[in-house]
Formats: C-alpha cells, structure tokens, sequence
C-alpha cells in the first residue's frame, strides 16, 4: 500500500515541483550562478587556507627525519640524528624553517603565516619592490622567488597574500555563523508567531499563568545563580563561554518545563482550567518592534566592549543575536499565508500535532523568502564584521582580518596593495552573497520576473 | 487621515521606549570597572598618594552617593535566600564582588558579615593613623613600622578580595606567623595589641564561616522591592519624580540630563550638542543629495525597462550597493587626496589644522570647509542612493504595469506628468523608508566614515567613549538613538499612512 502512496508522490513532483522550478530560473540568472560558482571557490580557500598559506612547510625532511610541520598540533619533536646519533630536540612551532638546512622541503604555495611578521621586510614592501632575504649567516640578501611577497607586506612586515587568505576563513565564519544564530532564532519565532497567532494557541488559563511565573525563576535558576560561571567563562575564552551559556539555556528550559507540567496537572476548578488565548504574535511582534529600535552598530560596539577578552565568537554571537528580526518577520508573513492553505488544513484534519505541522509541513515552504533574507543578511554580518576590525574593536590581535589590513592601509597610502587586495576580496564577497540573494528572490518570486 | 491608528501607533511607542531604555540601563550597570574608581582616578590625579587613606575612602562614599550608586539597582530583584537585601548597601565593586562569591560558597551571610568587617577593621588598625602614632612612641624604630603596617594593611586589602578557602587560610596564617616573630622581637606593644584583637576576630570569623555553611540558601530565591532605585534616579533624578523639584545632583534622563561623563568630566549633553551638529549635517545633506540624484534614475530606468539606461545604471548601482562606504572612502582618499596620485581633497578633518577665522561669515567659513566636505558627503550619499534607486525602480515597475497608469497614458499625459505625479506618488514607500532612517542616523553618525575622515562628530565620540570605557557616555547615545529609531518608525508610519489611508491595525 505505502508503495503506491509513494509512486503517487513521486509522478506528482516529476510533473511540477515549485522547487525544481526555482532551481531552474536560478541557474538561468548567469550573474548569480556564476556567483554561486565564486562562492564555492571562496569557502575551499577559506577551508584550505592552513594549506595554501603556512609559515611551516606542508613537508620536509632534516638531519633523515621526515616531518609535517604544518600539520602537526604538538610543538616539541624529539628525534635522533641517524648518522651522527645526536639526540634533536626541534621547536616545531617556532622553528626557523627557511633557514634550517632542510634536506628536502615542500612549501605551502605561500609560505608566509598570516600573523607572524617577516621582520626583514617590515615598512610596507610592496609587490614590485625589492624584498630582503636575512640568511643563516646574517647575510641580507634579494629575496628568492619561492619566497616573494606576491602581495607585498604591512608595517610590520606580515604577508598580505596570507593574511587575505586567511581572513576569507574569519569573513566566511562570521557570516555563516551570525547568520546561523539569527536564522534560527528568526525562524522559530516567526514561524510560531505567524503560525499560532493571536488567536490559535490555547491554553488552561493556570497553565498560562504558571508559564508566565516561571520566567522569573527559570532566569534566577539559569543566570542569577549561575552568574560567576558565566562570568569567568566570559574571561576566560569564547568557546567556555559559548558552553556555559547553552548550560544556562538548557537549565532556563527545564525550569519553565517544569512549571508547565505542575501547570497542567493544578489547572482545575472553573477560572483556572477555563481556556485563554495566548496572543504569541503580539508577544513576538513587540519583540521584534524593540529589537528593530535597537541602533544596532551601537550596541555592538559597546557590548564588544563590555567583553574584555576580545575573540571573534563573540562578535559572531552578537551580530547573530542582533540580526534575526529581519528573518523573523518575513517568516512570520509567509506563515500567516500558509496558515490558510488547504495541505495544512489538511494535516491539522488528519490529526497531525502542531509541532509536525509547523517543522515538517510548512516550514519547508515558507522558508523561501526567508532564504533571500540570509543571504542579504551573510553580506551585512561580513559587512559590519569588516568595519569593526576597521576601526579596531572586537577583534583580537592573533586573528587577521580584511578589514585590519584596509586600516593599516589607512595609515600609510603609498601602500596601494593594502587597500586594492583586501577591499577587492571584501568587495567580492558581499557582492556574492548579494547576487545570490538577488537571484533567489527572482527565482523564488515568479511574480517580480515578468 | 487616521487618527486612530496614529493614535495607537504612538500609545505602542511608550512600552518599546521604557524596553530600550532598560537594555541602556542594564548595559550600564554591567559595565567593566567600578565607575566611582574610573571617576575618582581622572578628579583627583596624582594627589592619591599624598592623601590618607581614609581621606579618600570618605571621598569616595560621597561620591559613591552623588552618583546614586548607593541605591538598590531596580525596583524588584530576585537574588537568593543567602543574600541579604541591604546587600547593595556594600560600596566598593570589588568587595561586593567578592563578597558575593563567598556567598556563593558558603551561603551563610551572617558570618561572612563578620568577616568582612573584623577584615574591615584588620584593614584600619593595620593602616590607619591612630596606631601608627600610638606604634611610634613605642619600641618600634621608624622604618620597621612603616614596613609592618604596610604589610599588615596590603594583606588584609587583598584578604578582602579573596575567595579561595586555601588561600585565604594560608594568608591567614602567614599573619599569625609575622605577629609570633614581631611580639618575639618587641614584646608587649600598642600597634601589636590593636592588631591581636582583629586578627583574633578574623580567625575567629574564619572559623565560623567555614564550620556552618549554608550553601542551599544560594539556590532558594527571594524577592525584594525597592522604591527608591537606581534606575529610577537615572530615569526620573533624584528630586521629585514628575517636577523635578529639588533634584541635588542628577535630573533625570526624562529632563534630558544624562549625567556627567567618566573620562572628560563634563555633562554628555555638551559634548553630544557639540558633536551632534556635524552628524546631523552630513546626514541630512546626502539624504536630500540621495533624494535628487536617485528618484529621477529609478523612475527613468523603470519608465524605458530594458534600456541600455535601465540595463547601465542597474549594474552601476549593484555595485556601489556592494561595496562598503568606508573602502569607497578609503578608494577615493587614495586616489584624489594622496601626494602620490591626485593630491586635490585634504585628506583629514573638517576645516584647515589651523583653524578658521571665527569672524568670517557663514560663506565664508562654508567656502573654505568646502573641500573638506566634498569626500565625506560622496561616501554618506551613494550607498542610500544605490538602496534607493533601486527600490525605487522595483516600486515604479509594479506601478507602471497597472491600470490607473494606462489609463493615465491614453488620456495623452506627458511623460513628465504621468511618472512623477501619478507614478511616483504611488510608490512613496521606499522613499519614506529611507527618510525614516535619517532619524537614528544623526544620532549615531556613521562610526566609520567618521573614523575615516576624522568628522568630529557623535560617531567619533562613540569611539572615543567605547575606547575610554566612558559608560555615561554609552548609555545616553544609546538611549537617544533608540529615542530617535522609534520617532524614526513612527513618522514612517505616519506617512505611509497618509500615502495609502487603507493602512491600519485592523488588516494585519
């Protein structure tokens, strides 16, 4: 029986998918494709950036032992030199590798880390200029072109090339991590809102009250008690941040379960079981209203500035916490659409809970505005992520950024090459995930085409 | 006119302004540092040292009140059964801070009182004048003294500061090991008599605390209220709530008095109305400049769709709308104010470094900031014109292909007429958006461009205050930004109403 249900299905969408559809007019959009193509390079340069620039070589062989510099994680290598018995201890990470006598060595295709300067070539070198070489023996030297600066150098002598590539890695990261955030927030509470209403979540009064009683608590249980835990996490690094706060979430949750299910079972008597509307949209709808009024660089800057670690997690979590709204109300309005259409008439007929319906049945087709939104909302997070480490807040010293580059570029504008590679790559990026937002709204919207 | 959705529109903005203006609050109590410290640090300058320490302590309490900070935080507060609800009372951050992990540790708040003051008292008798005037007609010679009541007085300072058990017990003991060794060397004396008292308290206290701890009472909650606060002085002053009669030393942020900032010392206010004018200026004129330039491209590249026009300024526009105004600022100082290239813009500031005759008249001092301006205004105009344009376009297709308009061309309307009377006036929405964001744009300025081209405007002094940790600061442009997003929203929505009166609450 279920394999004629599923041929049945199968004929359907061979015949007409709104999906396949969609897919089809994107890929007729050449300028989206082909930025959809650009992407797909960025995020292998991003993935690869260790590979593709490394201070360390990717191989090499000294004194008969052979090593991975570039991948291994510990810093001390201990080895015995075969032909003479010596016993070498080798710093891996800090090792001189371009003056060690390397027997046989592969480079990375830029050999040069996107932090640790090259002090021979400090004081902005550009591509053209001549660049120096400090041998073993303290000779200085005209670089050899394995070792060029393609790209040139900073004020302090770091690789422009390495930094570019690496900072790919940081923009990419913040952009889909932000938005990762934001997304999930935006989407649930705009599903809920648009889904329920005003009007369509209904409640035993007690039970409603009881939830409403739990916020307190549930907050005292979460963060209050918590709060020097959060604290010191906050101190210490993002990450142990990021984990103590899901901890704190997790306990916010139960709390409020809890109470709901003590709700449930009290709810009695006329007043406290009779039932109420729980009006989520005007809950949420105001949320958003309040979140909207927020001058979001503003709070950026002066939370990046409560935070006195700086780490780029933190920057990811702030722009994502930030920029749901956007998400959340065009959710919302695709919900409020889908609400009235007859397959979630349907679904609600046959008995299907509503948690089923909203995930599985309708959030599949009202995800598509949202999907534009995001990748608008990728090119705002690179964006605001860009102009933070412009004018210096949020980000720490160990991560390179294109924005840091462009503001060395500031301060010296002889150095063309600081502002050129960096700001094409921003400018690149964001026109990426611009374009690609640009041909999702056509393809998912017949309607503009024409 | 809808006056009923007006109406309701603007009953909505009083809840969103009490919202925002709480998260400015919360984010000034979190902020890093006790304020009185940052405060006192800049008044009183390298003085610190000369004056006595209880001198200062008294100068902070009173400071402490003057900027309200010996209140309560907010009306209601849910803290745990362990604390106590005068815990606020508690002046210096770092004590309190402390105080409230030993809490956390042990719970029981009577005996951590008790060690917190007999530590208090540690503090004085080991620090304070009395003893060392009553310690230098004893035994002790000039140096020794000094040594030991600094040593004495440094321990007991970082005891109160400490809430690890081992650590706390070791310094403890180390007291005890430098009292046996003086009294072994000077035997019956003042100094050591007066400090045998509160070390035997402090032990004592110790003892206590560690022997009975109540640790559950962290986790069962309790509720205070408190009338009198600190949000309410920050909101209302600290005189009468609605008058503002006899406010002593703040007014209230309801009376625009965001108090006095921590790194310069002057009331935000000044430097906001000093600062506010260039960002309200630059703002404004690429808003209009936007409007010139902008609606006739969009409204042009709708009316001949597919025109080499339409097709030119659609890619034009895509990518200035990509590309961030401060690269394009930083693209264009490179190229026309850089020695190097064209050196035809000053490439810093407002006005020349040696400032301006400030008995030109307006022209005049216009003229000559001229080239000062003309870099800035590009970067502030061209990306609302890029959002614009576009929109604008998008609108005026959906306009076009609709009835009203066909009718209006075979009636035989000029080209002129047709698109911006009736066109136009149908796709006011873009254009009323962007004006909406002009509002929380002349408040905030634009960090960046103003970072850029070193614009002394709000912007600027939002660095500046981020980077000094200047919270009074923070908080007021935050506060008034917020203030002027929603005004922002609301003439929005004024307008669109007006523009199509079917908007109400009661479709949505």
């Amino acid at each position: 029986m279920s394999d004629g249900k599923d041929i049945a299905i199968e004929q359907d969408e061979s015949r007409f998918s709104f999906r396949k559809y969609s897919w089809r007019q994107f890929k007729k959009n050449k300028p989206a494709l082909f930025a959809m193509y650009t992407l797909g390079l960025l995020v292998v340069i991003a993935l690869l950036a260790p590979i593709l620039a490394n201070e360390k070589p990717l191989y090499a062989k000294y004194k008969g032992e052979s090593l991975f510099p570039a991948f291994s994680f510990e810093t001390n290598y201990r080895f015995t030199d075969e032909s003479t018995g010596e016993e070498i201890n080798l710093q891996l990470d800090i090792a001189d590798w371009k003056r060690l006598e390397l027997e046989s060595v592969w480079w990375a295709p830029v050999p040069w880390s996107s932090t640790i300067p090259d002090k021979a070539n400090r004081n902005y070198v550009g591509p053209s200029d001549p660049q120096r070489f400090v041998t073993a023996t303290g000779d200085t030297l005209y670089i050899s072109p394995r070792f060029k600066h393609v790209l040139g150098t900073t004020s302090n002598g770091t690789d422009v090339l390495s930094a570019v590539i690496h900072g790919t890695r940081t923009s990419l990261t913040i952009g889909l991590i932000s938005m990762g955030i934001a997304s999930i927030i935006g989407l649930f509470l705009g599903a809920v809102a648009g889904y329920f209403g005003d009007y369509r979540s209904r409640m035993r009064r007690g039970q409603f009250w009881f939830i409403v009683l739990s916020i307190p608590f549930a907050w005292f249980y979460g963060f209050s008690v918590r709060m020097f835990a959060l604290k010191d996490s906050l101190e210490e690094s993002g990450m142990s941040f990021l984990f103590q706060l899901l901890i704190s979430i997790l306990l916010f949750a139960t709390v409020v379960t809890i109470f709901n299910f003590i709700g449930k079972k009290i709810a009695r008597g006329k007043f406290l079981s009779s039932e109420i509307f729980v009006p989520l949209d005007s809950i949420i709808s105001r949320g958003i209203e309040i979140m909207n009024s927020i001058p979001v660089l503003i709070l950026i800057i002066s939370l990046a500035a409560l935070t006195k670690n700086e780490s780029i997690v933190y920057v990811m979590v702030i722009i994502g916490l930030t920029s749901w709204t956007g998400i959340a109300r065009f959710t919302r309005a695709e919900f409020l659409k889908i609400r009235t259409m007859d397959y979630i008439k349907a679904a609600e007929g046959m008995g299907f809970k509503e948690k089923r319906i909203i995930f599985r049945h309708a959030l599949i087709n009202g995800i598509s505005p949202s999907l534009v939104y995001i990748a608008f909302g990728i090119a705002a997070a690179i964006l605001i992520e860009a102009s933070l480490s412009f004018i210096g807040i949020g980000v720490p010293d160990d991560v390179m950024t294109w924005g840091k580059l462009l503001n060395e570029g500031r301060g010296n504008f002889h150095a063309w090459w600081l502002i050129l590679f960096p700001g094409l790559a921003i400018f690149v990026t964001v026109m990426v995930y611009n374009l690609i937002g640009e041909g999702l709204r056509d393809a998912l919207d017949p309607k503009l085409k024409r | 006119m809808n006056y009923r959705y007006i109406l309701r529109r603007i009953l909505i903005f009083i809840p969103t302004m009490f919202a925002i203006s709480l998260i400015a609050f919360v984010i000034s109590i979190n902020a890093p540092g006790d304020p009185v410290e940052a405060f006192f640090e800049g008044t009183k300058g390298g003085k610190i040292g000369t004056e006595s320490g209880s001198k200062i302590e008294g100068d902070k309490q009173a400071l402490r009140h003057e900027m309200g900070l010996d209140l309560p935080v907010f009306y209601v507060t849910m803290t745990s059964l362990a604390k106590p609800d005068t815990f606020y009372k508690i002046g210096n951050q770092g004590e309190r801070e402390n105080l409230e992990r030993l809490i956390g540790i042990y719970g029981n708040w009577d005996y951590i009182y008790h060690w917190y003051y007999s530590l208090k008292w540690l503090e004085k008798t080991s620090g304070s004048e009395v003893t060392l005037d009553s310690a230098v007609t004893s035994d002790f010679g000039e140096d020794s003294i000094k040594y030991v009541t600094e040593h004495f007085h440094h321990i007991a300072l970082s005891l109160l500061l400490t809430n690890d058990t081992v650590e706390i017990r070791s310094k403890l003991n180390y007291l005890w090991s430098e009292y046996f060794r003086l009294e072994e060397k000077f035997g019956d004396n003042s100094f050591l008599k007066h400090n045998l008292t509160s070390l035997n308290l402090c032990s004592q206290s110790f003892l206590d605390m560690n022997a009975d701890p109540t640790v559950w009472k962290n986790y069962v909650p309790s509720l205070h209220f408190y009338g009198y606060n600190q949000y309410h002085r920050w909101l209302f002053g600290d005189g009468n709530m609605f008058t503002g009669n006899g406010a002593q030393y703040c007014e209230g942020v309801v009376r625009g008095d965001f108090g006095k900032s921590y790194s310069t010392k002057l009331p935000v206010t000044d430097t906001i109305s000093k600062a506010l004018p260039w960002s309200v200026f630059f703002t404004l004129i690429s808003v209009i400049l936007a409007y010139i330039i902008s609606i006739p491209i969009g409204v042009q590249a709708a009316a001949k769709r597919g025109s080499w026009f339409d097709r030119g300024s659609s890619v034009i526009l895509f990518m200035l709308y990509s590309m961030p105004p401060f690269l394009m600022g930083i693209v264009l100082l490179v190229l026309l104010a850089n020695p190097d290239t064209w050196n035809i813009f000053p490439s810093n500031g407002i006005e020349p470094a040696t400032g301006i005759d400030p008995n030109l008249g307006w022209w005049d001092k216009t003229m000559i900031r001229l080239p000062y301006f003309i870099l800035p205004i590009i970067c502030y105009t061209y990306s609302s014109l890029a959002f614009l344009s576009r929109t604008v376009r998008v609108a005026m297709l959906e306009v076009n292909s609709q009835d009203f308009m066909r009718t209006a061309r075979a009636k035989g309307l000029g080209d002129r007429l047709l698109y911006y009377r009736h066109g136009l006036s149908n796709a006011l929405f873009p254009i009323i958006t962007v004006f909406a964001n002009v509002f929380p744009a002349a408040i905030g300025g634009s960090v960046v461009l103003e970072y850029l081209f070193g614009i002394p405007g709000m912007g600027q002094e939002i660095l500046r205050a981020v980077q000094a940790g200047d919270f009074t600061m923070i908080t007021a442009v935050f506060t008034l930004a917020g203030f002027m997003t929603l005004i922002g929203y609301l003439v929005a929505d004024v307008l669109y109403s007006i523009a199509d009166p079917r908007i109400s609450f009661d479709k949505t």
